[in-house]
């Protein structure tokens, strides 16, 4: 019996000066949550998120940040020759919020 | 002396009293309160002085690797640490697997089994029949799983089955050798009853619980009042076989007609934020109504972590590309985090409910996993040494009972054996185990296990 995720995660999420606060996820898989941090429209980080709700990205170099919640979504476990998954994913489940160092 | 079955059987207390170790006593209603006080009297179980009256376990099948998870040798080569990151736990010294930060945080309650071993093959079937049963055995020579014991000797609290396995059975797993989740010389009326759904699904109906197309419990109850009369009937010839008939039938006819057990299946009764923080998946769901059912009067419910693993994420890491590649994405993305959530959330919530003092919560598996890693970044099957642990009850938590070598290679110190998990289990429902036996191949009497309880657990 595979597992089958069904509605809709949510959350909300908002800044504090640079620090990032997540509120509860509403009908949360349970599988990894991260925060995914975007520099000028680049992918520069991504953060274990169920240990803390917040969470302040220490990187300094200048540009325009933006930081979004994530849930992984299983599909199913199939993976390409390199090992990475082919069908199950990261999702974006929150607003984005962003600052500019 | 005991009776089991309709065999006197001598014990070591030389008691002669007479046992209701027999299932058709149970009748209706389980064990019946004279029968129960005969046992009581013959110092094989004793309620009353039991801390553990309940027990869920968890079963991880497939198996987590222990030096990825809850024995990690971050001081080892790279080709056997592996890719995870110990972290601190709330007990300074005992560091666990990054990705169970909710878990971290409870450690205080849990009492971690990091030598357990066992030297009889490494199929999952063979660490399922011995974490299920305490016991390794063939086909033809099954002994009862731990659930039917427990539903043999203490009987129902309530209309719901003493002894519950959600979601499914275990299938396919390797070979088609028995799981050790089947009631065997326990009796037919001491089966589990299988849940047959995924709790998770919008969908989801107790298979089980659904009365047949186009019969209503009008009808059902029809049947009931026949088989009442055709059971006067075989009264006068009645043999073991039509009392576990009897008992057999009537479970079956208060689980589709009782409000009570049907309510005791609905999650929306629970609130959302707690569904949520069990995790929307087949693993939280299932711990949910775990609780639900222990609260309603279940005794001793599985939740097995998978039914198979092929095809499917799941703890079996040999990373082999083909049926059975889960890699440390897996255990990383879905695998760990669900877990987390689900075990910590059972825990809280037995809590907060009053119920953890009374109830033990087991996490085991089949066997660890190969200390270093395969070519393809794999581990396989070992029962060499792996780990395992108790909470709840009067489990001592915040300790760590045995050790493994500098590669998590073997046991170091204080081994201990699959059978010795149950003994300790047992012996915290207050079942005595030098005393109580269960009817084994041909009636003859057995132990219910061969195994001294873990200490240092109490």
């Amino acid at each position: 019996m595979d597992q089958v995720f069904e509605g809709t995660p949510k959350a909300e999420i908002r800044l504090e000066d640079r620090r990032v606060i997540r509120g509860d996820v509403s009908n949360d898989w349970g599988s990894k949550l991260q925060w995914q941090v975007s520099r000028d429209g680049k992918v520069v980080a991504a953060v274990a998120a169920r240990i803390d709700s917040a969470y302040e990205h220490p990187e300094k170099t200048p540009g325009k940040y933006e930081i979004v919640l994530q849930l992984f979504k299983y599909i199913n476990y199939k993976k390409d020759a390199k090992g990475e998954y082919t069908e199950s994913k990261f999702i974006d489940i929150s607003n984005k919020v962003g600052y500019t160092v | 002396m005991l009776h089991v079955g309709n065999e006197k059987v001598p014990v070591c207390s030389g008691v002669n009293r007479r046992s209701f170790l027999q299932a058709g006593a149970a009748g209706m209603a389980g064990l019946s309160l004279p029968a129960m006080s005969q046992l009581e009297a013959a110092g094989a179980v004793d309620g009353s002085k039991a801390k553990i009256k309940n027990c869920i376990t968890l079963f991880l099948v497939g198996s987590p690797g222990h030096l990825d998870t809850w024995d990690m040798k971050p001081e080892a080569p790279d080709d056997i640490r592996g890719k995870f990151k110990p972290i601190h736990t709330n007990v300074p010294g005992i560091d666990i697997c990054e990705h169970f930060p909710q878990m971290a945080k409870m450690m205080d309650k849990v009492a971690l089994i990091r030598s357990l071993h066992h030297k009889t093959g490494a199929s999952h079937e063979n660490g399922q029949r011995w974490m299920m049963t305490g016991h390794d055995f063939t086909a033809d020579n099954p002994k009862p799983y731990a659930g039917s014991v427990i539903s043999r000797l203490y009987g129902p609290k309530s209309n719901l089955p003493a002894s519950i396995i959600l979601p499914v059975k275990i299938g396919n797993t390797g070979t088609s050798t028995p799981h050790g989740q089947k009631a065997a010389f326990a009796g037919t009326a001491h089966e589990p009853f299988f849940l047959g759904a995924d709790p998770a699904r919008s969908d989801f109906q107790v298979a089980n619980l659904k009365a047949p197309a186009g019969q209503t419990e009008f009808r059902i109850n029809a049947r009931r009042n026949l088989l009442a009369e055709l059971d006067e009937l075989q009264r006068r010839t009645e043999t073991k076989a039509t009392k576990q008939r009897e008992t057999a039938y009537s479970r079956a006819f208060n689980l589709l007609t009782s409000p009570e057990t049907k309510r005791a299946f609905d999650l929306d009764d629970e609130p959302d934020k707690l569904r949520d923080r069990y995790g929307r998946n087949t693993m939280g769901q299932s711990c949910l109504m775990a609780r639900r059912l222990i609260e309603r009067g279940s005794r001793f419910v599985t939740v097995n972590h998978f039914d198979t693993v092929f095809n499917i994420a799941c703890w079996d890491m040999h990373a082999n590309g083909s049926s059975l590649n889960n890699t440390y994405l897996d255990y990383e993305n879905i695998l760990c985090p669900q877990f987390d959530l689900a075990f910590t959330a059972l825990i809280e919530d037995l809590q907060q409910r009053g119920l953890l003092e009374e109830t033990v919560v087991a996490v085991v598996s089949e066997f660890g996993r190969t200390p270093k890693l395969n070519a393809r970044g794999g581990r396989d099957h070992y029962p060499s040494a792996w780990t395992n642990f108790l909470c709840g009850g009067n489990i001592k938590g915040g300790q760590v009972v045995g050790s493994t070598d500098k590669i998590g290679a073997a046991p170091h110190d204080r081994p201990v054996q699959p059978p010795q998990v149950l003994a300790s289990i047992y012996q915290g429902m207050g079942i005595n185990l030098e005393t109580t036996m269960m009817p084994g191949p041909g009636s003859r009497p057995i132990h219910l296990i061969d195994a001294k309880p873990i200490r240092e657990l109490f």
